[in-house]
């Protein structure tokens, strides 16, 4: 009996969380999604009135870049996640599999340099590209992002080797492999769930990074997050066409998700 | 055949060289590049020198960079000496004295000082050339709802205002008076119009934007005074005490301000002229055509109306190379030049024209124009900002004292005002 | 390999290390290590964006921050309440959401996926959302309390109550991020200890403290102090939500950075705080390390 109302209990408290991580999680994606179909007398009063309209999105797809400009950030969002992995993930192994000065040293630079404020090195940042020839580019903002990914991703991906038991490369190694191929066929595989999350992490964290798409991007290279921010004028913000922008923008991200996930799945079943 | 190959040989090496020279046209073809923000009025007179850059074989192409990172990031292009980026930008009074010696002088730009008096002087160089051409002037001006409040009753000092206010809520016309802009960069909106309008200033003497005169007066924070005082009074009661004014407006920005007017929650509001369009029109406001504009109450010690001005220029980098400055020079001459452009301009966006030759024009047949000009320019003026490097840091020292008082005890006041007299001096002073 | 010289004393092994790391060295040095530089230097000067005269000052703009009773008695508290909260809370979060999304149930993709929504949208137009949501007037949010017979809050006007919504919208923008890591991590976990527990008829929140939480003690070790790192400079949402106002009272690290940076165009002062705020965030972090292990070890 006792067992049973336990059971029952459970049970609510089960059905409970997942109505709530409904409302929690929904809630405000449906505020936006109602805001981008008011008209602009309803968007800010969205809960008063009762009259809908697709114009926003006709608006935003003629008046701006917003297509060009969610290619460009398509572009660089993928090749960025791409390259900040396949650049961390031996970082990372390294940090994890080894001793030494030279690890203690790779692990103090990126800590150190981790705890530096983006905002302080934006604006140098835009230095270094006009210098380089590289500002408002496709490589312009593509470097910058993998720099930004690199500490932190190194270090996520030491934790995730450290989850992994290392007797296997050490198998491996003692089978003849080299160090390149024990890290490639063991430790790699194994470490796969962790890094496919942190692929679908690193192309959301790019395709909506704000700062540097603002500092670093112009005419040739409009990203979607700079395109959006244009709505934010000195005399207000264009809320409808805002949120708008931010829905269609928010399709592209969806499809990684849902498709990233499946990967995820995927890659543990490797 | 043989003619006919010589023929076909012959057209093929014609126009194979046409394309040459066609391709080196092209190239001698100007391009120059116009960076600004996604503002109506910008967009609007954009639209002018676009017109006069096909005019003249110029191709301009459009930066539009947002208001956010705008500043920053013109200022790192000119300090770095960058030319590639753009040839003409948009400059404002704030900053026009921050930027003046990395830009290029434009007094012989036709038209370039056809303006109200004083209104270049935020952008000259020390020796008096101007570097910004205008164009526009903006400037704030009460919104009130023609449909509740007649024209003969409009509130003429602050105690009408919320009067008026008062009445109308409590015969539930409307939700609240007055609403505007509070939080920082929006101060213009409430504090400092009845600043303003109470013969008060940030720094004495009242109205005085020369830093000479200042200096020799020790630049003195009037932040204490009582004209100052009775204005936070007045704020304070309109929020806490006769509740003219929503508790959260210390928060508000221009978008929460007009949002909760254009949605017919409010009496009246401040805001930049230009919105006299948007809140008349019905696809943006619900109150479209019930809107019509009036000269700002005044305080108890006021000696008449001041309303503030301010131009809105553009201005070329003083790195350009010499032929895409004349090129530069010439577009906005054109522009200046323009006056059936400048009045769509003004028709469009309600921003007034740039060239004040074009505004006896409108004066003869324009109603709303006539009724602008007698509320915004017959008063006396105030620039709406100071001219010294720390502006920036004194105007958000300011609002963050205000809203401080805004938020603490009535009696509380004058003395939440003078704690922060030595910062608002310091701001000043740290420039000399 | 890319390392051929064995003056250095470098063996096979190094060698191996040093080829692993180049290519994020590289860009780390061209793209994050230099601009920093340039900033740092910046911060010994007296440099404004707009006239950059650039003269050496020594240590006058660190002595200026540290000495800024704005930026000890209100930005650092604030700082840290806000890393705190939103730290602890999003991995409070993430860990019951992952343990939740681990088990099999009817619809569980579905929810994995609304899980992860918050993760879709910029956190600048969260932000601002949450913003017009919040408003005491036209929100949606602050409207529907009311109809609900909440007493009216100040949600964006008075102090804690701002301070609230800024963690709690962070909390909302960060929970996913955890609950993906951390349900990698779990699904990574090898099942024989759990087998083993189950065995044993050992009850769920002792196979969780006992063998969950041991298993993920890296991977929480690194989240924990990668967001504490990232929540320290935490800036758009509260830039965007208070301000840092009413008055200064919200005001955290990034805010008081920026407002140098960005609006004053004091870059020396600037660099000056966001380098005081590097060496706050080393020591912290070191502290946090240890008291993170600590406090995992303990449980088990």
């Amino acid at each position: 009996m006792i067992a049973l109302a336990l059971d029952g209990l459970r049970r609510a408290i089960f059905a409970i969380s997942i109505v709530a991580i409904f409302v929690l999680f929904v809630g405000p994606i449906m505020i936006l999604g109602v805001t981008s179909v008011r008209p602009a007398s309803g968007a800010f009063y969205i809960w008063r009135g009762t009259n809908f309209t697709l114009n926003n999105f006709v608006e935003v797809l003629h008046q701006s870049q917003v297509l060009e400009a969610m290619w460009n950030s398509f572009v660089l969002s993928t090749l960025a996640t791409i390259l900040s992995l396949g650049i961390t993930v031996g970082s990372g192994y390294m940090l994890s599999r080894f001793g030494g000065w030279i690890q203690r040293s790779w692990f103090a630079t990126i800590y150190v340099f981790r705890t530096v404020p983006y905002i302080s090195w934006v604006l140098p940042l835009y230095l270094v590209n006009t210098r380089l020839g590289i500002y408002d580019s496709y490589l312009g903002l593509l470097l910058p992002h993998i720099a930004v990914h690199v500490c932190f991703f190194s270090w996520l991906m030491k934790g995730f080797f450290d989850g992994v038991n290392p007797s296997m490369e050490y198998a491996a190694l003692i089978d003849g492999c080299t160090r390149w191929g024990a890290f490639c066929r063991v430790a790699l595989p194994a470490a796969m769930p962790g890094i496919a999350a942190l692929a679908i992490l690193c192309w959301l964290s790019t395709w909506n990074e704000f700062l540097f798409a603002l500092i670093l991007s112009g005419k040739r290279t409009p990203l979607i997050t700079s395109t959006m921010a244009q709505f934010v004028t000195e005399t207000g913000t264009e809320w409808n066409l805002m949120s708008a922008t931010a829905v269609l923008a928010m399709l592209p991200a969806l499809l990684v998700t849902i498709f990233g996930q499946k990967y995820v799945i995927r890659g543990l079943r490797m | 055949m043989g003619m006919e190959n010589k023929l076909a040989r012959a057209l093929l090496i014609g126009g194979a060289f046409g394309a040459v020279c066609s391709s080196t046209a092209a190239q001698a073809e100007t391009a120059l590049s116009i960076c600004y923000i996604n503002h109506p009025v910008q967009v609007a007179n954009v639209a002018i020198l676009q017109k006069w850059a096909i005019k003249q074989g110029v191709k301009l192409t459009k930066t539009v960079t947002s208001y956010t990172v705008y500043l920053p990031k013109i200022t790192q292009m000119l300090t770095s000496g960058t030319n590639d980026q753009c040839d003409i930008i948009w400059n404002n009074d704030d900053w026009g004295q921050d930027l003046a010696h990395y830009l290029e002088r434009l007094d012989d730009v036709p038209n370039a000082r056809k303006v109200e008096v004083g209104q270049l002087e935020p952008f000259h160089t020390a020796d008096g050339k101007t570097t910004a051409v205008s164009m526009t002037t903006t400037a704030g001006i009460l919104f009130y709802r023609t449909d509740l409040i007649p024209e003969a009753e409009l509130p003429k000092t602050w105690d009408d205002l919320v009067k008026i206010s008062q009445t109308l809520q409590s015969e539930k016309k409307v939700k609240w008076g007055y609403v505007g802009g509070m939080s920082y960069t929006n101060t213009f909106f409430s504090f400092w119009w009845t600043l303003w309008n109470n013969n008060c200033d940030i720094y004495a003497p009242a109205y005085e934007r020369d830093n000479k005169k200042l200096a020799a007066d020790g630049w003195k924070p009037m932040i204490y005074s009582p004209c100052q005082v009775q204005t936070a009074e007045f704020w304070w009661d309109a929020l806490n005490g006769k509740k003219i004014s929503p508790l959260g407006m210390t928060t508000y920005s221009r978008d929460e301000a007009n949002a909760i007017f254009q949605a017919g929650d409010a009496a009246f509001t401040v805001a930049d002229t230009t919105f006299l369009g948007t809140f008349n029109n019905p696809e943006r406001s619900s109150v479209a055509g019930k809107v019509g504009i009036a000269p700002f109450p005044v305080g108890p010690m006021s000696d008449g109306v001041r309303t503030w001005i301010d131009v809105w220029g553009w201005s070329i980098p003083k790195t350009l190379p010499s032929d895409r400055k004349t090129a530069a020079k010439k577009l906005l001459g054109a522009m200046l030049g323009d006056s059936d452009g400048q009045i769509e301009q003004w028709k469009q966006t309600g921003a007034p024209p740039p060239n004040t030759d074009v505004w006896p024009t409108l004066e003869k047949n324009d109603l709303t124009w006539r009724r602008l000009r007698m509320i915004l320019f017959k008063p006396d003026h105030v620039h709406a900002a100071y001219y010294f490097r720390n502006w920036a840091t004194v105007h958000k020292v300011y609002s963050d004292t205000l809203i401080r008082a805004m938020k603490g005890k009535r009696e509380d006041i004058a003395a939440t005002l003078k704690a922060s007299s030595d910062a608002i001096r310091a701001g000043a002073v740290a420039n000399d | 390999m890319i390392v051929r010289s064995t003056k250095l004393g470098l063996d096979e092994k190094e060698r191996f290390m040093l080829f692993l790391i180049a290519p994020a060295a590289i860009v780390l040095a061209c793209f994050e290590i230099i601009p920093i530089l340039i900033g740092m230097n910046a911060s010994f000067r007296d440099w404004s964006l707009v006239n950059p005269q650039r003269t050496w000052v020594g240590l006058k703009q660190y002595v200026a921050v540290f000495t800024d009773p704005v930026f000890l008695k209100i930005v650092l508290p604030n700082t840290f309440l806000l890393m705190t909260a939103s730290v602890g809370l999003s991995l409070a979060f993430g860990l019951a959401l992952a343990s939740l999304l681990n088990r099999p149930f009817f619809g569980r993709a579905v929810v994995r996926t609304i899980i992860l929504l918050p993760l879709t949208i910029a956190p600048v137009i969260t932000a601002t959302m949450i913003r017009w949501s919040f408003n005491d007037q036209f929100g949606v949010i602050t409207n529907f309390l009311s109809y609900l017979g909440l007493a009216d809050i100040g949600w964006l006007s008075d102090r804690w109550p701002s301070f609230a919504l800024v963690i709690m919208t962070d909390i909302w923008i960060w929970t996913p991020w955890f609950t993906i890591i951390l349900l990698a991590a779990l699904q990574g976990l090898p099942p024989e200890p759990f087998e083993a527990a189950r065995i044993d008829a050992a009850t769920p929140w002792c196979i969780f403290r006992r063998i969950t939480m041991p298993m993920l003690r890296p991977v929480i070790i690194v989240c924990v102090l990668i967001r504490a790192i990232d929540a320290f400079r935490t800036f758009d949402q509260v830039w965007i939500l208070t301000g840092g106002g009413p008055a200064r009272s919200t005001e955290v690290f990034s805010v008081y950075t920026y407002v140098l940076a960005f609006v004053d165009l004091d870059i020396g002062r600037g660099a000056a705080a966001a380098g005081v705020g590097a060496i706050i965030m080393l020591f912290v972090g070191g502290v946090l390390y240890k008291l993170v292990n600590r406090s995992v070890e303990v449980s088990r």
